[in-house]
């Protein structure tokens, strides 16, 4: 039904052209769905603009064609491509947050595509709306369709989405990250419903995403996107048992999976090529393990076996695992358990966050004028034990609370009630001032690598001024010890000179690493460190934070909305829910036996690249268990 | 280097340098009366003609250059020397220090900036300093709306709470790491303030309020030319040309500086 | 809804009552002796005691305060010192005359900056965009009184049109109540049309390269539809903002255009009062304008509750 032929799309910036896309081919069959897949700057996303004709006025197409049953929508003037934008072909977004019109109903946004595509009238057009959402499985679909976007939850927003793509009958549905922004239960749903009407209305579809968990689901064949290129194609299940470019081999070991318990993982070094002057052999080659003479050669797509790959090497490779490099202490410094002195001892731990104050708070009862601040209880009677060389894994939703518990043991957030001990000494109720040999015992690791680093800073500094905010060491020492800490994150020394703009996602991670070691801290709050990072990246700075555990016995808070993350390197994990913990427990058992219906729902969400297929119903009989 | 900020920039260096050099290179005493010369047009002595006391035009305007240019500058460093740390604490410690500062801002700037610098003008006998603290004075509210919310998304950000779980002092926080991240969006704003305190203190002199006779400031000069306006239009034009000619110049470097401004800064700082 | 207007109204009245007293702190320091000013600069001593006792000057500052503003509560405002008139009646004719210009200048300011902002907006990078472009630039560069020069140059002196100064009321015939209108309000307009059509112009290709119109592109709707349905609503936002605050600077823009005009409204009725000294006058003017300003912000705040659905309905459904 749609073919991307021989495609090559670029993009003009400040800096030089941009090849997000080098001659790349695509088939969807009728009736079937196509993931394309691929880490950040793979260029998938603008295989979902170029498919239908949306490219930004920068983008340039020196070649390739896209053909829509056989008619390049490259080619169509801006009146035969409207015409067939949401009536034959459909788009879902990414961010269900941001897409839809905050000043328009919902309804009036499901069903426009009906007026203007079918000549429906406006009553006719709402009533489909109604109908539509319905379908969609929103529980009160008049009542939604009356409500603009900022009334609805994420997951009603990406419900509403889907039900306008469908409004007009389109023969093709290209979701672009269609769940990335939703918690996992709710991605969970989404797949549900996307599963549902593949078998209702027999759709075809263009799936684009990141997750080969959730693609698994979903699509029947996959194309793995590397830097601008298809590295290999073919039947889902095949490639995810048995990988054989080397990229997906890599992509699919880094992935944490769920019951391998405290492993290392896999990891890929290295980050993607220079797309403004991407390289002519193959472009993975320098983050190859198996990369040869012969692989600076341009790379041709060609059959192997059941499906095409881009390697020179790839018959050989075809059993061959990716190696796994850093397996060492797995596991080995099991901990010093001590079960008399925790680190960390947090007791009956509440905050509660008031949302509007001052006027905001005002209201009126007919005339009469009243305080009512809104308020939010972030974290309730909480209480948790971390020992010595421990890592307590905090798995939790988006608004589950988890953050603010992170920093309100901190005092960065001033917690409400409750008492907090760490390393012996009582934290809670001490005035900011008396906290400094606190704050020298216990840091801090944050999420986000772009805001965690002050940009006008070098790493030089920013791994120093603890050291020297502390004084840890002579000024003339502080060099050094920068030069050791870097050593210890993996970092080359020239790094100290860098400003945070000029590293990578994952180097700056590091820096954050480096930064919260510098103190020599026995405790260490690690606040998402990896979900801002991609798939072979997270899994290095995994085995990063897990090896230092080992070497330094530091104690970890490991905080993530990722349970198969955790998973990987918590020896406890306790999960958490609208500010309570519900359950916690050694790390196998929590994974082996959940008993919260709380955890089952979240075990059972998370989407899996191995084991049996985990589909709707599948899940259902989990849990019923 | 985009090509509006070049531009800019020369346009204001330009002007920069004339008026610092005024004394050298103007042509005739700027502020002789002399009968005789009264309303020449322009000529090979008088490149923009003589006003009604006889001066050269060009002259007094290459001296009334640095009168601007100083009311702009100097007006903007006391809307900045206030400004700035009000806009810091109330975006840092949000909560009621916020609240009483942006309502007392709120309340400034409910009177139209001209009607503020009138009223705080009509309490003293004018000049041009006072014109130049009362626009200042005038245009601190905006400023430190700027560094508020500049600061409110610094604040934010994760490396600040890497700061405070290193127990740094509010101090440090506030100059070390909050400040050199706000001072791009600022020197951009402050540039754009230029030119509203060149305006308006412009203004405030053609209303008599500001600069008096036998200054050259331009706002005096145009205030004094109006009166022979069909006789020498080129009394007021002249001195109303520079004036914009200046005032484009400010606002291409300070838009040219906007585009150049770390991309990530400014969709950060966009965002609040 | 119906908190949020008693909320804006609340904080209208917060902001009158801090700008009164802001008004009477300043002009109490004024140095000039209002006895003074009324007895005359060689007035005996024993005379100006007499007279300050019983204008209540020798009060504290407080209770002067209290007893202006309760009096303009009741609708008192007190005398001007020089016309020896009450206040109300002179502020009221000269509010109506103030507002007549700056509301029509308003109204054109709207309809054409908005319009040039959306028009240069959807030929963004094109010529048309950048001759919008370059006019604005020009527009914000020159100053209100160099504008009323060049209006009276152009208008009065070379094309004789227009007379270049004065006020006839209506009852003078309508033409020629016009014709002193007209320039005052062209050059308003000049001054400040170009503030609107720039943020018009940057809010509006902002909202035209939001998710949300692309995706609206992406359901295939017509180009009007994007832009008019999906697109101006959301701009518009931002520039009804900008619009009270530009009210604001209209009302600071008669200060300068009625005085070059000799327009007998609130702007030079101000600036004649500060340059006699007449305190009450003074007190009173800059209330007013505060007010109207705080009014106009008040309005734009309705408007904006009314177009935004985030303000009209607070609560969420699910």
């Amino acid at each position: 039904m749609l073919a991307i032929e021989d495609l090559t799309v670029r993009y003009r910036t400040p800096g030089g052209a941009v090849e997000a896309l080098s001659s790349v081919s695509l088939k969807v069959r009728t009736g079937s769905t196509l993931a394309v897949v691929g880490e950040s700057g793979s260029g998938k996303s603008t295989v979902a603009l170029a498919a239908m004709a949306l490219l930004p006025p920068e983008a340039q197409t020196p070649s390739g064609r896209v053909l829509f049953d056989g008619t390049d929508v490259l080619k169509l003037d801006a009146q035969r491509r409207r015409r067939l934008r949401g009536s034959r072909i459909a788009l879902v977004f990414q961010d269900p947050f941001s897409v839809l019109n905050p000043s328009l109903r919902i309804a009036e946004q499901v069903g426009e595509g009906l007026v203007y595509h079918r000549g429906f009238s406006d009553e006719r057009a709402l009533s489909r709306a109604i109908e539509l959402l319905d379908e969609v499985g929103i529980a009160n679909p008049r009542a939604v369709a009356r409500a603009y976007p900022h009334e609805l939850s994420g997951g009603m927003r990406q419900r509403a989405l889907i039900a306008g793509a469908l409004a007009a009958e389109p023969e093709l549905l290209i979701l672009d990250e269609p769940t990335t922004a939703l918690d996992v239960t709710i991605e969970a749903q989404i797949l549900d419903l996307l599963e549902d009407l593949q078998a209702r209305r027999g759709l075809t579809m263009l799936f684009i995403s990141h997750n080969l968990g959730v693609v698994r689901r979903i699509a029947d064949d996959i194309a793995v996107l590397y830097a601008g290129q298809v590295v290999e194609e073919g039947a889902t299940e095949r490639i995810l048992q048995a990988p054989v470019h080397p990229y997906t081999k890599g992509l699919l070991a880094a992935i944490p999976r769920l019951g391998r318990g405290r492993t290392r993982l896999a990891s890929i070094p290295g980050r993607l090529p220079d797309l403004r002057a991407p390289p002519a052999g193959c472009r993975f080659a320098p983050r190859c393990p198996f990369a040869v003479a012969a692989s600076a050669l341009p790379q041709e797509l060609r059959h192997v076996g059941d499906r095409n790959v881009r390697c020179c090497r790839a018959q050989e490779l075809v059993a061959t695992a990716w190696p796994v490099q850093d397996e060492a202490a797995s596991g080995t410094l099991r901990a010093v358990l001590s079960p008399s002195e925790p680190i960390l001892r947090v007791d009956g731990l509440s905050k509660t966050f008031t949302l509007t104050r001052g006027f905001g708070a005002l209201s009126f009862e007919g005339w009469r004028p009243v305080m009512r601040p809104v308020r939010v209880k972030a974290v309730d009677e909480v209480a948790i034990e971390i020992a010595p060389g421990e890592v307590l894994g905090l798995v939790g939703e988006s608004g589950s609370g988890k953050t603010t518990l992170g920093r309100a043991i901190l005092r960065l957030i001033e917690p409400d009630r409750g008492s907090i001990r760490i390393a012996g000494e009582a934290v809670s109720g001490k005035p900011q001032k008396a906290l400094v040999p606190m704050r020298r015992a216990a840091q801090i690791v944050f999420q986000n690598p772009d805001s965690s680093l002050n940009p006008r800073k070098t790493v030089r500094e920013l791994v120093g001024r603890p050291i020297e905010r502390f004084r840890l060491a002579p000024s003339g020492e502080v060099p050094g010890r920068v030069r050791a800490l870097l050593d210890l994150v993996r970092l080359p020394a020239h790094y100290a000179d860098r400003y945070p703009h000029q590293m990578s996602g994952g180097e700056k991670q590091r820096v954050g690493i480096a930064r919260a070691l510098a103190t020599e801290p026995r405790f260490i709050v690690c606040d998402e460190p990896v979900s801002a990072l991609d798939v072979s990246v997270q899994a290095a700075i995994v085995n990063l934070l897990a090896d230092l555990r080992d070497r330094l016995g530091v104690a970890y808070l490991f905080i993530s909305h990722d349970i198969s993350v955790v998973a990987h390197i918590a020896d406890r994990i306790a999960v958490m829910y609208r500010g309570r913990i519900v359950e916690t427990g050694p790390a196998e058992e929590v994974m082996r036996a959940p008993r919260d219906p709380y955890t089952i729902t979240l075990l059972s969400a998370v989407p899996t690249v191995d084991g049996p297929p985990l589909g709707k119903r599948a899940r259902d009989e989990i849990a019923q268990r | 280097m985009p090509l509006q900020l070049k531009a800019g920039l020369l346009i204001v260096g330009t002007i920069v340098l004339l008026g610092l050099l005024a004394p050298w290179i103007a042509p005739h005493p700027w502020d002789t009366i002399s009968m005789r010369t009264r309303f020449l047009p322009p000529s090979a002595t008088y490149w923009l003609g003589t006003d009604e006391y006889g001066r050269d035009v060009l002259s007094r305007l290459l001296m009334g250059t640095r009168l601007s240019l100083a009311m702009g500058v100097s007006a903007t460093l006391v809307s900045l020397a206030f400004g700035v740390p009000i806009g810091l604490a109330a975006g840092y410690f949000r909560g009621k220090t916020d609240e009483l500062l942006m309502r007392s801002a709120d309340v400034l700037m409910a009177v139209p900036p001209i009607m503020l610098g009138l009223l705080v003008l009509a309490v003293t006998p004018p000049s041009l300093w006072k014109t130049a603290v009362a626009v200042g004075f005038v245009y601190i509210p905006p400023i430190a709306r700027v560094t508020r919310s500049v600061t409110l998304a610094l604040a934010n950000e994760e490396f600040i709470q890497a700061a405070r779980a290193r127990a740094e002092s509010t101090s440090y926080i506030l100059f070390r790491e909050i400040l050199p991240n706000a001072w791009p969006p600022l020197i951009v704003e402050a540039s754009l303030r230029v030119t509203y305190a060149i305006l308006l203190g412009s203004a405030l002199s053609f209303l008599g309020l500001g600069a008096q006779p036998p200054s050259s400031d331009w706002g005096l000069m145009i205030s004094e030319a109006r009166s022979f306006i069909d006789r020498a239009p080129w009394i007021a034009l002249a001195p109303g040309f520079a004036m914009c000619l200046l005032v484009i110049g400010i606002n291409l470097v300070g838009d040219g500086a906007r585009e150049r401004l770390d991309p990530r800064l400014k969709a950060r700082v966009g965002k609040s | 809804m119906a908190g949020y207007i008693l909320r804006r109204l609340a904080f209208v009245a917060l902001v009158l009552v801090a700008v009164s007293i802001l008004v009477f702190g300043i002009t109490s320091l004024l140095p000039a002796n209002v006895a003074y000013l009324i007895l005359g600069p060689f007035a005996p001593p024993e005379q100006v005691r007499a007279l300050e006792l019983k204008l209540g000057l020798t009060d504290p500052i407080w209770q002067q305060y209290w007893r202006w503003a309760s009096g303009i509560l009741r609708g008192d405002l007190g005398e001007s010192m020089l016309m020896n008139r009450p206040i109300a009646p002179l502020l009221w004719e000269a509010i109506v005359r103030s507002l007549t210009l700056t509301v029509t200048s308003f109204i054109l300011i709207g309809v054409i900056g908005v319009g040039l902002g959306v028009i240069a907006a959807l030929r963004h990078g094109r010529p048309l965009d950048h001759t919008v472009s370059v006019a604005t630039y020009l527009g914000i560069a020159v100053p209100e009184f160099f504008w009323a020069i060049v209006v009276i140059l152009v208008f009065a002196a070379w094309l004789g049109w227009l007379p270049s100064s004065g006020y006839e009321p209506l009852s003078a015939g309508y033409w020629i109540w016009l014709q002193h209108i007209i320039a005052p309000v062209m050059t308003l307009v000049f001054g400040h049309l170009a503030h609107v059509s720039r943020l018009t112009r940057s809010s509006m290709i902002e909202v035209m390269q939001s998710p949300y119109v692309t995706a609206a592109r992406a359901k295939g709707l017509p180009e009007r539809v994007v832009v008019i349905r999906h697109a101006l609503r959301n701009a518009l936002l931002p520039t009804i903002t900008v619009l009270a605050l530009d009210f604001g600077r209209l009302m600071g823009g008669i200060v300068v255009v009625e005085t070059v005009f000799a327009y007998p409204g609130l702007g030079r009725l101000l600036v004649f009062s500060i340059q006699n000294r007449d305190l009450p006058t003074l007190q009173a003017a800059i209330l007013v304008v505060a007010a109207i300003y705080a009014l106009a912000n008040f309005a734009a705040d309705l408007l904006y509750a009314w177009l935004n659905p985030k303000i009209r309905y607070g609560r969420s459904v699910a």
